[in-house]
């Protein structure tokens, strides 16, 4: 069980107390965020920076007359939360009526939040840290001469509190922790020099990857970039890696969330109930799964969350709303005031090499920019990548450009591989599409 | 009279006797520097969806950043609130990044003389709520007359303003108030099947009533709808290399990201920069002079004093297409063995500073810039672009075009859709053959990342003619 902290609790009972003396007219939301952590960087061997990090914010929302107001301070002393409340009190009685605000009327959460399994503080000393970060360079020197120079390695670990409450009697509480570790290293051979990086992220310290595997990957990442040829254009499959592949997943996410919707402003406003994907590609939501990044019990306006099939045989089949644009789209609430853990999977093969599946291709490893208009689905961004061939890779490409429209390139997805990325809260393998347009000499 | 975070000071007791014994705990013996950093930041905004003032939003943040450094290693904490104890204890966090020794008394000698480039006192304070409302309204209702295709308009409306007091281990102090407004505009227009957005905006260190005048705000709206009416007749655009045309204003973003970052101190120390150990070399067309310009008045890049309280200066970054210095804050500035060009910034006392840019621009070339277009048989004339990145060590950088046009036999001709470009700063910078007379910089609306850490930032430049660059466009 995760039981309120001492902050946490000092902060609900003053909250509590504001919330008896407010006004009946009034309805108000209190969103709080306590945060505490540590991020240690190594360069070269040596111990560069730690930085210690601290944090407490609340959020307060406040509905008058159907208006909204919303005011935040990090200041929690009695008089600044009740200065917060009457600020976002005040603001309320100057925006205009708008039926659909309002705190949330029907499957919100009333109590502390059970173990999600994400919560797992641990103490370690600041000797063993310093010794596993520098551990984690090290081996990204060890494992090529070519490797020459470094951005250093950085471990982060942080422990996160979050609560609401709000006049109509919610009330949530969770705790969750998160641990990473990161190296950035420098390759040069001749003229060329690249950087490239690897990481872990989890929420339970032991379940981080291996320092040494971490170093060595962004070792072999930075390296095989080295010496990267440009491209004539040409239109061809591509392979998005997963962790490349997770940007055009949150392009999707981002195009049916239900504030998009309405405001017109999604490629996919007229798309409910069509395919927009081949008929193999499923994409469900579960906000449940232990040491899961996106694992949360209820979003942030405090209504549960749900596990939900998005992408069912190639269909959407919902928009991802919160309880605002729920009422303005008079459809019900999915508990999407916030995104949890998004699984992409295939139903077609499970085990495919995409890089077998096509003649050649070019694999993406690295997209630059914000070349994705979600009103349109054009799509036009900067790239690095590898030339493949025959089930081969050929050589590193650089200089390109990744052109298409997000319609067509859902359209277009040939297979999903079972090389999943955990990291994240979006969860999917390497992603093949056809007919996509490279930009180059 | 006292600024507010003075004021803040006073009402917790912390006076300067407290702050040198904090600065005693923060740079005992065996830590070079110390610098600690007070702030209290409160902004807000408005926004019009829909044709409703929908919600209102006030922040803020306030607290203190320590942070203590030897050689190339850096301790960093920060407390929310303002209490002697909280500080000290921060203080002690900080200076365990390495071996010291024994605290010795510190006071504080001198003030840092600079020049006041805005106004002290808060945009926040001076208009009433129901103005900023009724504003909104005003621009909402003037846009949905103006064009019949309107489909969806929002309008944001911000204010913040950083009252800052920075104290360090050499004895200096410096304090200084910031005020930041900034208003923005985006429209869809909808013909038949099709939508297309449009937007504009424009801000800087002044307050709110440069905004309300109607010539100020009806000229945002009427660009925005005139670039949404643009985007309703766009093509595809080919891909591949074609010569390109950038129009004079924001479009330096292409320097920002280029050549900017690549010559921010921190990188050229580590030797990660494509730009590492060039000075004195010719890294750009002999015609190109860059300058990162923290001085100029009001601007929202502007600063009269940074972060580490160095006074602003005009830094020349290339000059004649030969690379003449680096953007430094202190740190990097010291480890290089140069002084800091008023650089070091951090987003707040919850980060710590880094050498970054303020207002980064081109200076006006000899060129007409209808006869730039005029010299391109084919290509691409740009104007408007949606931001850029930069991967400062192989030098390869994007920025995306959202308003284009063909230049087919020396003319302008039709808009094509937004695309990304993409190129090598160091390559590219060798292939500007002409620049325009006509230097403009940005409305004031940027915001630069780096390392998660945001920043208000200007960028400008001429028209200028790249030869060959890679367009990102649909069609082969």
């Amino acid at each position: 069980m995760s039981s309120l902290s001492g902050k946490a609790s000092t902060y609900k009972n003053q909250i509590l107390k504001i919330l008896s003396k407010t006004s009946k007219d009034i309805q108000a939301s209190f969103h709080l965020n306590i945060s505490n952590g540590l991020t240690v960087n190594c360069r070269s061997g040596e111990l560069e920076n730690i930085e210690n990090q601290n944090d407490t914010g609340l959020s307060i929302e406040v509905f008058y007359n159907n208006r909204k107001g919303t005011a935040s301070t990090n200041d929690l002393s009695l008089d600044s939360i009740e200065k917060t409340l009457s600020k976002a009190s005040n603001i309320a009685k100057h925006t205009q009526a708008d039926s659909c605000q309002g705190l949330p009327s029907e499957s919100y959460i009333k109590e502390e939040s059970g173990n999600l399994g994400i919560y797992f503080p641990v103490d370690i000393k600041m000797d063993e840290i310093i010794e596993l970060t520098k551990s984690c360079e090290a081996a990204a020197f060890e494992k090529d001469d070519r490797i020459k120079n470094s951005e250093g390695s950085s471990f982060t670990k942080s422990e996160n509190e979050t609560m609401l409450l709000n006049s109509e009697g919610l009330f949530g509480y969770y705790k969750s922790t998160h641990y990473s570790l990161s190296c950035i290293v420098l390759a040069n051979e001749g003229d060329s020099m690249e950087r490239d990086y690897w990481y872990s992220s989890t929420r339970e310290f032991n379940k981080l990857e291996h320092a040494r595997e971490v170093g060595q990957r962004a070792a072999s990442r930075a390296s095989s970039r080295l010496n990267a040829k440009p491209i004539s254009s040409r239109v061809c499959p591509v392979i998005f890696p997963p962790e490349v592949a997770t940007s055009l997943i949150g392009n999707l996410l981002s195009g049916i969330n239900g504030h998009s919707i309405y405001k017109k402003s999604s490629f996919l406003i007229d798309s409910l109930g069509k395919d927009i994907f081949p008929e193999f590609v499923c994409i469900t939501e579960n906000p449940n799964i232990p040491n899961a990044m996106g694992s949360r019990p209820f979003d942030d306006d405090g209504v549960l969350t749900q596990k939900k099939n998005i992408i069912e045989k190639g269909r959407l089949m919902t928009f991802l709303l919160d309880t605002y644009s729920a009422r303005k789209l008079n459809e019900k609430c999915t508990g999407n005031g916030v995104i949890t853990n998004i699984t992409v999977e295939s139903k077609k093969n499970k085990n495919a090499n995409l890089i077998k599946m096509v003649d050649e291709g070019i694999i993406i490893t690295e997209m630059m920019g914000s070349g994705a208009n979600l009103l349109t689905g054009d799509y036009s961004r900067g790239a690095f990548g590898f030339y493949f061939k025959d089930g081969e890779i050929k050589y590193p490409v650089t200089g390109i450009t990744v052109a298409s429209n997000l319609t067509q390139m859902f359209n277009n997805i040939l297979e999903i591989g079972s090389d999943v990325d955990f990291r994240g809260n979006i969860r999917t393998g390497s992603i093949l599409v056809d007919n996509v347009t490279i930009g180059g000499t | 009279m006292k600024s507010i975070i003075e004021t803040i000071l006073a009402h917790n007791e912390i006076s300067e006797s407290k702050i040198s014994q904090i600065l005693s705990c923060s740079c005992p013996k065996g830590i070079d520097y110390s610098d600690v950093y007070f702030e209290y930041s409160s902004s807000e905004s408005w926004s019009i969806e829909d044709g409703i003032v929908k919600n209102g939003t006030s922040i803020i943040d306030s607290g203190v950043g320590i942070r203590s450094i030897s050689g190339e290693k850096t301790g960093f904490a920060y407390s929310n609130t303002f209490g002697l104890d909280n500080l000290l204890s921060a203080a002690k966090m900080s200076r365990s990044i390495a071996s010291f020794g024994k605290e010795e008394p510190f006071s504080i000698r001198d003030k840092v003389n600079f020049k006041k480039l805005y106004s002290s006192s808060s945009p926040l304070e001076k208009v009433s709520d129901t103005v900023k409302v009724e504003f909104l309204k005003k621009i909402d209702s003037y846009i949905r007359k103006k064009d019949n295709l309107v489909d969806q308009v929002i309008v944001n409306l911000a204010a913040s303003h950083t009252s800052m007091l920075v104290v360090n281990s050499d004895g200096m102090r410096a304090q200084d108030d910031r005020p930041l407004v900034r208003f923005n505009v985006m429209v869809i227009l909808k013909k038949g099947k099709r939508r297309e957005r449009g937007s504009a905006g424009g801000g800087g260190r002044f307050h709110y009533d440069e905004i309300f005048a109607d010539e100020f705000s009806n000229k945002f709206a009427d660009e925005a709808i005139r670039q949404a009416r643009v985007n309703l007749d766009a093509v595809e655009a080919k891909a591949g290399m074609t010569t390109v045309v950038l129009g004079p204003g924001w479009p330096g973003v292409l320097l920002h990201e280029a050549i900017g970052h690549g010559l921010e101190g921190d990188f050229n120390r580590k030797k990660t920069s494509a730009y590492s150990n060039l000075i004195g070399q010719k890294v750009a067309s002999s015609n190109c002079t860059i300058v990162d310009d923290g001085t100029i008045s009001s601007r929202r890049g502007s600063l009269s004093v940074d972060d580490e309280g160095s006074p602003t200066e005009e830094t020349v970054l290339i000059e004649n297409g030969i690379l003449k210095g680096y953007m430094q804050d202190k740190l990097n500035a010291k480890l290089m063995k140069t002084k800091s060009t008023g650089n070091g910034r951090r987003e707040s006392y919850a980060h710590l500073p880094m050498p970054r840019m303020t207002n980064t621009f081109m200076m006006a070339g000899p060129d007409d810039p209808e006869e730039i277009i005029s010299s391109v048989k084919n290509g691409i004339y740009a104007v408007n672009f949606s931001g850029g990145q930069v991967d400062i060590t192989n030098g390869q950088f994007v920025f995306t075009a959202s308003e284009a046009y063909l230049i087919e036999n020396r003319k302008i001709t039709s808009p094509i859709k937004g695309m990304t470009l993409i190129g090598n700063g160091p390559e590219i910078l060798k292939k500007v053959s002409m620049i325009g007379n006509d230097l403009k910089l940005d409305d004031g609306v940027g915001t630069c990342g780096k390392d998660g850490q945001s920043v208000p930032v200007g960028v400008g430049q001429p028209t200028l003619k790249i030869d060959e660059i890679t367009v990102g466009g649909t069609k082969v």
